[in-house]
């Protein structure tokens, strides 16, 4: 895997394609957005999507915590897509998944989703917060929203840039937000979409393009 | 005698041999299609046949529904109604006539459930949800005719196949019904009634011979400063105006919904004088505004009228006199149809004058005036077997009480598009809306169609309500309302568009400069702005392409032009262009395929002429750019018209090499083609649409709450989905095919390559860009293919990026 490492907030994060980020101080790894059993919702309302999607995003994120050596798991929200997504099988899945990593501690920043979804099944172990939540220097959230408290990793906003340049070339890339004051992750979950940002100048952005993440300055 | 003399006396009119013929066969149960240009008696002689037969027989009181009549649009449905209502009126019968469309009134819609009139217009959505309902068969049980008007709108459209599987219901609930349709001259008229009546046979019934057509051109007084590239320019307008004086009342035809806001604009700046006697007309506009200008229009009340096809069809606007078409004709049946709209009364000659927008589009006129005289009328292919409608069209069924499997699969393959439905189509289509397909087997969440005591059903209340919003979106982007914040509504423009904007931007639509202000509900909030100018919605999908029999004569054209021919004012006056072009570059021969190279600070560029109309140099260009990028890793962004394409990189293109190594080759094309499409991205954005069709992604309902838009995914997700865990999913295959077929009119695209791989390749660097280089140069609507890795084009990208 190919990393970038990022000083933020007097801290050194690194920062993986797979779309997380981890706290090596901390052995903390923290992802946004996983929106769980969203395929599972769909199918309830007769739309017809096939499965896989929870598992390669459980999948994907068992290897990061065992790459990684991660202690701790924090999701800053949207943990579960819907209600009607809480299927035997998506909830299965993510059990087997959690029995796969019995040690690590699980954190949820409740976010809009969880809100209408309701937490992980409590069998799985998963310590469930209202934002925000403060581990300094950072201060944890769903919304991207400054705090006085600390530097605020969030995400909410599934966030992806529009590159241009010369020859008419273009792409849009999900990416890392970086502001002065507020971070924000990309949506870890497969079947998520993306919204494009408009950064401020200053902002540091890092795309993610396939297996490498490339660092833009704004 | 004939019974319905009194009303022509009346007229002072006199039956035509065609009308008769057509009464005729339908008293002896005949069905059958009657084609002719537009305003020479086709309803007429569709309708009286049954209005005869009821006053020659049974005069049975207050008759049962007997006549369905169908519309494309449910804009003509007021129009039809009154045309249908006059001879009734004048003959004194007592039948009832009504219309039922989205728009129809809550009062009228419970009548007409509790008893049908004795006709009934109405367009292939509205009837669909008739048949959703349970008790269709007894509703539609005594009909004896039903008229498809317009069937050659419906025609080459999922439209039209909707039409055909509801036409296959209803001769199944009564068997004894006639079908008939009234279409404009097409390429393939056998073919159009083919489709139309299905297994059965029918009458080919030919209308008034057509009227002479008169197709000419504004010519600019001076080439030099006229526009080689601008889509928009409104250079023309001194002369619009002229021509506009000249007439009484004139329609105003553009290509896009765009150029009609923007001639609009330009028309009332420089006649203020004519507010209030200038209007606009297109698809996206509120009802109630298109209305107030159709009467206008009737009445000849206006002026001047901007439209786009909104205005092409049936309605009747006798005051019309003058004809304007704005750009490129783009084909000829869709010209003389436009032509048609003047002198709408038979024997009066039509005639439309061409404004181009940019000089090449006079080469087309002066085309298209030789493929009328030729008799070179398009065709319209009809779609084969589309899967997405035909899963939308078994859930309708099913909520119509339910169907045995046998039986219905008997009745879709006696329509024209099902007739080669494989069994294991069949089988995939049901298993897909009854339990997901395979893929979705391990799901027991999922169940749309149930099969309950032998029957196919929808037993649950949602999803039923889910399928009849549905039903209708088979065309058109996801578009949302919009309002001024005072209420208000004016019309509705593409989602994307809206999604562009920030709160206090501007943009013109209606013919007014709005100010964005918030997007709540499905609907973008607007207010009026003071003042003037802003950015104009850019709708999708309205980018027509040059028909093939257009190209050809263009084609031809231009090999005259080479060789000193210039006949025509048209050809005269674009005759500095072409010599520029010579100079620059040259003017390719029949037996040429010019390809031009020019390096400019924003790359390296490759001009290709096929000209051969813009959907097959789409895919053309994808081709050339996917055997290309195997040579070596390079990205190419791509821009097509009607005349060619160009494919932009940073370093130069490997043509030579390419071309030495078989780049229009067609070996391996049945490889090379799907692997191009998906590196073109071509399926995924047709997936678009079937994704909605099929009922995997809608747009969603005013008012909707949460719970419905957890359960929306775009297309392109969808798309991923699929391709990575059910690769045998036939919706993704029937994208890939749409594609080749549809979109690239796949055989189209093969005889062109044959053309382009017999012809001399003649490769010119060029100092600058050429007329022709030109357009495409400054095209910014661009699609990529790309053989390098993506970190590598975002470093490059991002290389004096920093700012």
């Amino acid at each position: 895997m190919s990393t970038l490492p990022l000083n933020i907030a007097g801290e050194r994060l690194l920062l993986y394609p797979e779309r997380a980020v981890y706290w090596p101080a901390r052995h903390t790894l923290v992802i946004t957005d996983t929106h769980w059993g969203k395929a599972s919702a769909m199918r309830a309302a007769a739309i017809p999507i096939p499965g896989g999607t929870t598992r390669e995003s459980l999948d994907r994120l068992s290897q990061l915590i065992e790459s990684t050596g991660s202690r701790r798991l924090v999701m800053l929200g949207d943990s579960i897509h819907a209600r009607s997504g809480r299927s035997p099988q998506t909830l299965a899945e993510i059990a087997a998944w959690r029995s796969r990593h019995a040690a690590l501690d699980l954190v949820l920043i409740r976010g809009n989703h969880d809100q209408s979804a309701g937490d992980p099944p409590p069998e799985i172990g998963i310590r469930c917060f209202d934002a925000p939540l403060v581990d300094a220097p950072f201060v944890y959230r769903h919304w991207p929203k400054g705090s006085e408290e600390g530097y605020t990793l969030s995400g909410h906003l599934h966030p992806a840039i529009r590159l241009r340049g010369r020859a008419a070339e273009s792409a849009k890339l999900a990416c890392f937000w970086f502001g002065p004051s507020v971070g924000v992750l990309p949506a870890f979950g497969g079947l998520t979409g993306t919204a494009i940002i408009h950064p401020n100048p200053g902002d540091r952005i890092c795309a993610i393009a396939g297996d490498e993440i490339i660092p833009i300055r704004y | 005698m004939n019974p319905v003399s009194p009303f022509f006396k009346a007229k002072k009119w006199k039956p035509f041999a065609f009308q008769q013929e057509v009464w005729q066969a339908y008293r002896k149960g005949e069905s059958g299609l009657i084609h002719a240009a537009t305003g020479t008696g086709k309803t007429l002689a569709a309708w009286l046949g049954p209005v005869i037969e009821w006053m020659d027989g049974d005069g049975e009181a207050n008759p049962p529904l007997r006549v369905l009549w169908i519309t494309p649009l449910r804009a003509l449905v007021a129009d039809t109604e009154k045309s249908l209502q006059a001879p009734l009126t004048a003959l004194d019968i007592p039948w009832t006539l009504s219309a039922r469309t989205g728009d129809t009134k809550p009062s009228l819609r419970a009548k007409q459930n509790r008893r049908l009139p004795t006709a009934l217009v109405t367009t292939p959505e509205s009837l669909a949800l008739f048949l959703a309902n349970e008790n269709a068969s007894d509703r539609f049980k005594d009909l004896r005719m039903i008229v498809v008007d317009e069937w050659h709108e419906l025609l080459g459209s999922k439209r039209g196949v909707m039409t055909e599987l509801l036409l296959a219901r209803l001769r199944r609930i009564s068997p004894e019904v006639c079908t008939w349709g009234l279409s404009a001259t097409l390429g393939n008229i056998d073919v159009a009634m083919e489709t139309l009546l299905g297994s059965r046979k029918g009458k080919l019934v030919r209308g008034l011979v057509p009227k002479s057509v008169v197709i000419d051109s504004l010519i600019p007084p001076t080439m030099e400063r006229f526009p080689w590239a601008g889509h928009l320019g409104v250079n023309m307008l001194p002369q619009v105006l002229d021509a506009i004086e000249e007439g009484r009342t004139t329609l105003v035809f553009t290509n896009t919904r765009s150029q009609t806001e923007i001639w609009y604009q330009a028309i009332l700046d420089a006649r203020p004088d004519w507010a209030g006697l200038v209007a606009l007309h297109h698809g996206s506009l509120d009802r109630k505004t298109r209305d107030w200008v159709e009467d206008g229009l009737r009445e000849g009340t206006l002026r001047c009228v901007v439209c786009t096809s909104s205005l092409d069809l049936g309605v009747d606007f006798t005051p019309v006199d003058r004809v304007i078409q704005i750009g490129s004709p783009k084909g000829i049946a869709r010209l003389l149809q436009r032509a048609g709209r003047s002198g709408h009364r038979p024997g009066v000659p039509s005639r439309v004058t061409c404004a181009p927008t940019h000089a090449f589009e006079l080469v087309e006129v002066a085309a298209a005036r030789d493929a009328y005289y030729l008799g070179a009328i398009e065709g319209r292919d009809p779609i084969v077997c589309p899967l997405d409608l035909l899963s939308q069209h078994l859930v309708t069924i099913a909520l119509s009480g339910g169907f045995v499997s046998d039986d219905l699969l008997a009745e879709v393959r006696s329509t024209y598009a099902y007739r080669s439905l494989t069994d294991q189509e069949w089988d995939w289509t049901l298993d897909f809306v009854s339990r997901g397909g395979e893929a979705l087997r391990a799901y027991p969440e999922y169940s749309r169609v149930v099969f309950h005591e032998g029957m196919y059903r929808v037993m649950n209340k949602q999803i039923a309500r889910r399928h009849i919003l549905s039903i209708g979106t088979i065309t058109g982007d996801s578009t949302i309302d919009v309002r001024y914040l005072t209420g208000g509504r004016l019309g509705s423009v593409e989602e994307t568009f809206i999604a562009r904007l920030r709160s206090g931007d501007r943009f013109v639509f209606a013919g007014k400069t709005l100010e964005f202000v918030r997007v709540r509900d499905m609907t973008a909030w607007v207010r009026r702005s003071r003042k003037t100018g802003g950015e104009i919605p850019r709708w999708d999908g309205s980018r027509m392409a040059l028909s093939g029999e257009l190209a050809r004569a263009v084609r031809a054209r231009l090999e005259a032009a080479r060789t000193g021919i210039f006949l025509d004012a048209e050809m005269e006056a674009v005759r500095p262009v072409l010599e520029t072009q010579a100079a620059i570059s040259a003017i390719p021969a029949l037996d040429e395929f010019l390809i031009e190279r020019v390096k400019t600070g924003e790359g390296h560029h490759l001009f290709l002429y096929p000209f051969e109309g813009r959907l097959v140099h789409e895919g053309i260009a994808a081709l050339v750019a996917y055997r290309m990028s195997r040579l070596r890793s390079i990205t190419f962004s791509m821009a097509f018209n009607d005349y060619g394409f160009e494919l932009l990189s940073a370093e130069p293109a490997p043509i030579e090499e390419a071309l030495a190594a078989g780049l229009l080759s067609p070996t391996n094309l049945a490889l090379d083609i799907p692997a191009s499409l998906n590196a073109a991205e071509m399926a995924r954005r047709q997936f678009r649409e079937i994704a909605r069709v099929a009922g995997l992604t809608f747009s969603g309902y005013p008012g909707q709450n949460k719970t419905v838009r957890q359960i929306q995914a775009s297309s392109s997700l969808l798309f991923d989905v699929f391709m990575q865990y059910d690769r045998g999913n036939l919706l993704v295959d029937q994208a890939h095919r749409e594609v080749l077929e549809r979109q690239l009119e796949k055989s189209r695209m093969g005889r062109t390559l044959e053309r382009l791989s017999s012809s001399i390749i003649k490769i010119l660097d060029i100092q600058r860009p050429s007329p022709l280089a030109f357009p495409l140069l400054i095209d910014r609507t661009r699609t990529r293919v790309s053989s390098e890795k993506l970190a590598d084009r975002v470093r490059r990208m991002t290389a004096g990026f920093d700012r």
